[in-house]
């Protein structure tokens, strides 16, 4: 039953080979698509897909660098590493679902779930062979978790025992040490550039922000073959794949020592601790070297360095205390009767006025229209007297002499109204007016002269600002760049840099006018009726200085239902700013407390309790003894004769 | 009677010695050569692509499915085409049973079923439904001469005999054996049919029914296809495969990586590279000079299965040859086009070099088939 066909019996019909003709083209034509194809794949851009294929294979491990310390001037570190679990993903080795599945295993809450979904995203973007931190200083639950899982989630998740940032004491001197967190996207194209890791933290605020190069050491690398599933694959066949060095060690950062001594700083902060918002700074008056810088309300470098959630962003946000800012530099203020120094520099310097020159206070003081109100009725007084009791009226009589112009230009040799050049926290510049400010602002009138005197006008001191001018008081007129960092140590122990004070100026008011200032500081507080008598006399020690108790202006009622405590935003701004001791001066001490009152009464026992805490605790000075009770000696004789 | 008996044995024996050497001489060598050069290049590849995995026991594996290959070479081109012919609906049928048996019976493997069990062989019927189908489309051709060809009434059953396996593989759901089966009977049919206005007809109602076809997919071939349109959509799922297979064969450059040093494959950016992406792997190891030599081997190997088909002693045997001379073609730029992203990713396997039974006896098979044809061109 086979098919009748004779050999030679072939269907040769023309049409047939016509139609060959045209599939012999259509064949050539798609064989020709296919090698073009294999042209451009493999010959124009083959060195790209050749590089492509090699990083597939050839994985790069970070290793992490130490971090350099952050040390006090005695070398007690506050800026220290822990071991810590971090959370590290190949994006190329979890799919979304594994994602998903990882959130589940670990129970993150929205947050921490949303900030893993981020990076995983971002790293998946830069490079997603590359492992990549989702979650920072994990507790070990979270590490047993992720081994227990370790077969369910694969080779792209990993956990890693790095060193982390610590602040062992916490709050204390948060502003200045400041703290860290994970770069953004953005900020790492140029990071990259400087040899940093997506997993790095970077400083972002105070010592740890400024002084990051010096901080931040070098990570190391391993570079290793790898199979699809990020398996560490051993064939030494294949290592001419890998460029570079296999391993590279990492270097570990450079150790800042500052000039800060911790216990003073702990003093301090526990002085300024009855105070809802306050800041204090002190300085040696012979170097310009800062001893403490205090400003509270705080936060905890630990919480914000990898721990922040946005709730407590927003609460720290919200509070109106703003403890986010520096209070020391980062926030200017009125300077109230601190500023008196300016003005009775001024008139002695330019022979305006003497310290003997005597004047009347009726407690009002008219100027055109205008009444102007001193605090007390202090009678006919010198300028001694005047500066103890804080007479307004003598001050603005010395102003309407000087004139607003020439206080400007005494105001800006005391480094008023410019950096002070710390070096920190984006430092505000303050506010000196002069008379074009105020024509400017709507119009000079001889009112501002007087409020300028008395530090109630437009001008504006930081707190450290304010300690500077009162080291050159002190110190004689040499005024000094703040300075926060002593030296670089390398881990080896090598210095790197040291660095030695730096006397800006000397200011331009003569021996015998420091001299009155001085003495007029002295009775502020150690004769009877000076502003800061009750609060600021020590027993221990001779201490100078001048109260300031700057009004608040008008300020909506908004902002007036925003109070906390004794802060409230219609209070005036309580300042001490003072030297001790008082005629052989060592350190300078500044106390603002935030809408906290009266200058004398709430600050100046501040500024004692932490002149007093230097003295004794830092420096040993005997504390002088109360006699003991006479009944207790005679028990002692008694005794001492027995046997 | 003794002398007879001898006489009678002998002139068996001698009938016998020279039907053998009438079977050498007339016995297609090239077309069996460039087999077995292909069959060698994918063994050879096969080591490579498997070497150093734990999968190194496939290529033992398919040297003993060669072998068998080989042997039904043998024996089909024994076998004259020719009694296909009465077996063809037959075939037809049995391919038809078989689809349907493994949709009932099997168990389904990755997803979609395909494979059906036969004392622990896994066979795809779809791969031998291509045969029956080529065959069955050979018989249509060859009854009804290029003349009567006008009337649907007669061109429907047959039609829908073709028509009906291919439906079903695309149910089964195997969407690159029906696109493919689809591409041999248009194939076909543009060469044979005398009307090309049914062909064109019938292409274009496939075309139209594509759509509806769309939701019918699994969710997998939806992203395989959308994959190819948009390979940086989605990196890590299903344009992963076509993106590392675009690496290797780049990073192969002019001459290749070398034998054994296909970093892509060795360490598994392509999984199971050795059915569906074996030409990665000799891309990447032989670079471009490689590739275009097994394309043009290929190219050989068509053209060759061509000129038997305009050698054949009848339609018939023009009709198999040229269905064989499709499905190579077919599979060759379907599996490559597929490999160097040109093509979605659809389980279309390339002919000798692809890891795999049913494929590889299916492609022994139907080139016995064009020997068969070969060997019987003229008088045998």
């Amino acid at each position: 039953m086979l098919i009748r066909s004779a050999p030679g019996d072939a269907p040769r019909s023309p049409e047939l080979h016509r139609r060959l003709r045209w599939l012999v083209v259509v064949v050539a034509g798609v064989f020709l698509i296919l090698i073009g194809r294999l042209w451009q794949l493999q010959i124009i851009r083959g060195d790209e897909y050749y590089e492509l294929a090699r990083s597939n294979v050839v994985a790069e491990r970070f290793l992490p660098s130490v971090r350099g310390k952050i040390l006090d001037r005695n070398g007690t570190p506050v800026a220290d590493n822990r071991p810590a679990f971090h959370i590290y993903v190949t994006p190329r080795l979890l799919d979304d679902a594994g994602a998903a599945r990882l959130i589940e295993i670990l129970r993150l809450d929205p947050d921490e779930a949303a900030r893993l979904k981020e990076r995983l995203a971002v790293a998946r973007q830069r490079h997603p062979g590359r492992a990549a931190m989702v979650l920072e200083d994990v507790g070990r639950d979270r590490r047993g978790l992720v081994a227990q899982a370790r077969l369910e989630l694969g080779n792209g998740v990993e956990v890693r025992d790095e060193p982390y940032r610590d602040y062992p004491f916490g709050t204390v001197a948060a502003h200045l040490i400041g703290y860290m967190n994970q770069p953004s996207s953005k900020e790492l194209v140029d990071l990259e550039q400087h040899g940093y890791d997506s997993s790095e933290f970077i400083g972002r605020y105070g010592i740890e922000k400024e002084w990051e190069p010096f901080l931040h050491g070098r990570r190391g690398i391993e570079r290793f073959i790898t199979n699809a599933k990020g398996e560490k694959v051993d064939d030494p066949s294949k290592d001419d794949l890998i460029q570079g060095p296999k391993f590279e060690a990492p270097v570990p950062g450079n150790d800042v020592v500052l000039t800060i001594d911790l216990r003073l700083q702990q003093i301090a902060e526990k002085a300024v601790k009855s105070a809802s918002a306050a800041a204090a700074a002190v300085v040696e008056v012979d170097t310009g070297r800062i001893l403490a810088l205090v400003s509270t309300p705080s936060f905890d470098p630990n919480v914000m360095t990898g721990h922040l959630t946005r709730a407590e962003d927003d609460r720290m946000k919200d509070d109106p205390r703003m403890p986010y800012v520096d209070k020391t530099l980062q926030q200017h203020y009125s300077p109230g009767s601190t500023y008196k120094i300016v003005v009775a520099g001024a008139a002695l310097q330019d022979g305006l006025a003497s310290q003997h020159e005597k004047l009347g206070c009726q407690r009002e003081y008219k100027v055109g229209r205008r009444v102007f109100h001193c605090l007390g009725s202090h009678g006919v007084i010198d300028m001694l007297e005047a500066i103890q009791r804080s007479c307004n009226i003598y001050f603005w009589k010395l102003s309407e002499r000087v004139g607003i112009d020439r206080m400007a230009e005494v105001a800006r040799d005391f480094g008023f109204g410019a950096p002070t050049g710390l070096g920190l926290n984006s430092e505000v510049p303050g506010r000196v007016p002069d008379k074009a400010y105020y024509d400017k602002a709507g119009g000079f009138q001889i009112g501002n002269t007087l409020n300028t005197a008395t530090g109630q006008g437009d001008d504006a001191v930081t707190v450290l600002q304010l300690l500077m001018a009162y080291a050159a008081i002190a110190n004689g007129g040499r005024l000094y760049a703040p300075q926060l960092v002593q030296k670089v140590v390398a881990a080896s122990g090598e210095v790197v840099a040291e660095y030695q004070p730096v006397q800006r100026r000397r200011i331009k008011l003569s021996a015998a006018t420091l001299d009155v200032l001085r003495q007029g500081m002295w009775r502020v507080v150690n004769a009877p009726g000076g502003t800061a008598y009750e609060g600021g006399r020590s027993r221990l020690i001779d201490i100078a200085g001048k109260t300031g108790t700057a009004q608040v202006r008008s300020v909506r009622q908004s902002e007036a239902d925003r109070s906390s405590g004794d802060w409230h935003p219609t209070r005036a701004h309580a300042w001490f700013a003072g030297w001790a001791p008082a005629f052989e001066p060592e350190i300078a001490v500044v106390v603002l407390v935030e809408h906290g009152g009266h200058g004398g009464a709430v600050s100046a026992p501040i500024a004692r309790q932490i002149i007093e805490g230097y003295f004794t605790e830092i420096k040993h000075m005997p504390m002088p003894l109360e006699p003991p009770p006479a009944d207790l000696l005679q028990k002692l004789k008694k005794k001492a004769k027995k046997p | 009677m003794r002398l007879a008996e001898k006489s009678i044995a002998l002139s068996r024996a001698s009938i016998g010695s020279n039907r053998w050497r009438r079977f050498l001489a007339r016995f297609d060598w090239p077309l069996f050569a460039t087999m077995a050069v292909l069959a060698a290049i994918g063994l050879l590849n096969l080591y490579s692509a498997t070497a150093r995995t734990p999968h190194y026991g496939k290529f033992q594996q398919q040297i003993l499915w060669m072998l068998a290959g080989v042997g039904c070479y043998v024996i089909v081109t024994a076998i004259d085409y020719r009694t296909l012919h009465r077996m063809a609906w037959f075939g037809l049928v049995a391919a038809l049973i078989a689809i349907v048996g493994v949709r009932l019976l099997s168990d389904p493997i990755k997803g979609s079923q395909r494979w059906l069990e036969i004392g622990g062989l896994t066979l795809q019927p779809s791969e031998i439904a291509k045969i029956a189908i080529i065959v069955g489309m050979a018989r249509l051709f060859h009854d009804r001469s290029m003349g009567e060809m006008k009337s649907w009434a007669e061109l429907a059953p047959p039609l829908v005999m073709i028509g009906l396996p291919v439906l079903l593989v695309a149910i089964q759901p195997d969407l690159g054996t029906s696109i493919l089966l689809a591409l041999i009977v248009a194939s076909v049919s543009f060469l044979l049919a005398v009307n090309l206005w049914p062909a064109v007809i019938a292409a274009g109602v496939a075309v139209c029914l594509v759509p509806l076809f769309w939701d019918k997919l699994l969710g997998y071939q939806q992203d395989r296809v959308l994959a190819f349109l948009d390979p940086s959509a989605d990196p890590t799922g299903a344009g992963w495969h076509t993106q590392q297979s675009i690496f290797a064969v780049g990073s192969g450059r002019l001459t290749g990586k070398g034998f054994l040093e296909a970093t892509q494959n060795h360490f598994n950016f392509l999984p199971e590279h050795w059915t569906d992406f074996p030409f990665s792997v000799w891309a990447e190891e032989w670079g471009f000079v490689g590739s275009v030599a097994l394309i043009l081997v290929f190219g050989f190997l068509i053209l060759w299965t061509v000129n038997v088909a305009l050698q054949a002693r009848d339609r018939f045997g023009t009709a198999i040859c040229l269905g064989m001379a499709a499905m190579l073609f077919w599979h060759v730029v379907v599996n490559i086009a597929m490999v160097i992203g040109l093509a979605p990713v659809v389980g279309v396997t390339l002919p000798f070099i692809s890891y795999g039974g049913s494929s590889t006896i299916t492609f022994f098979v139907g080139l016995g088939l064009v020997s068969s044809v070969s060997l019987r061109r003229s008088g045998y």
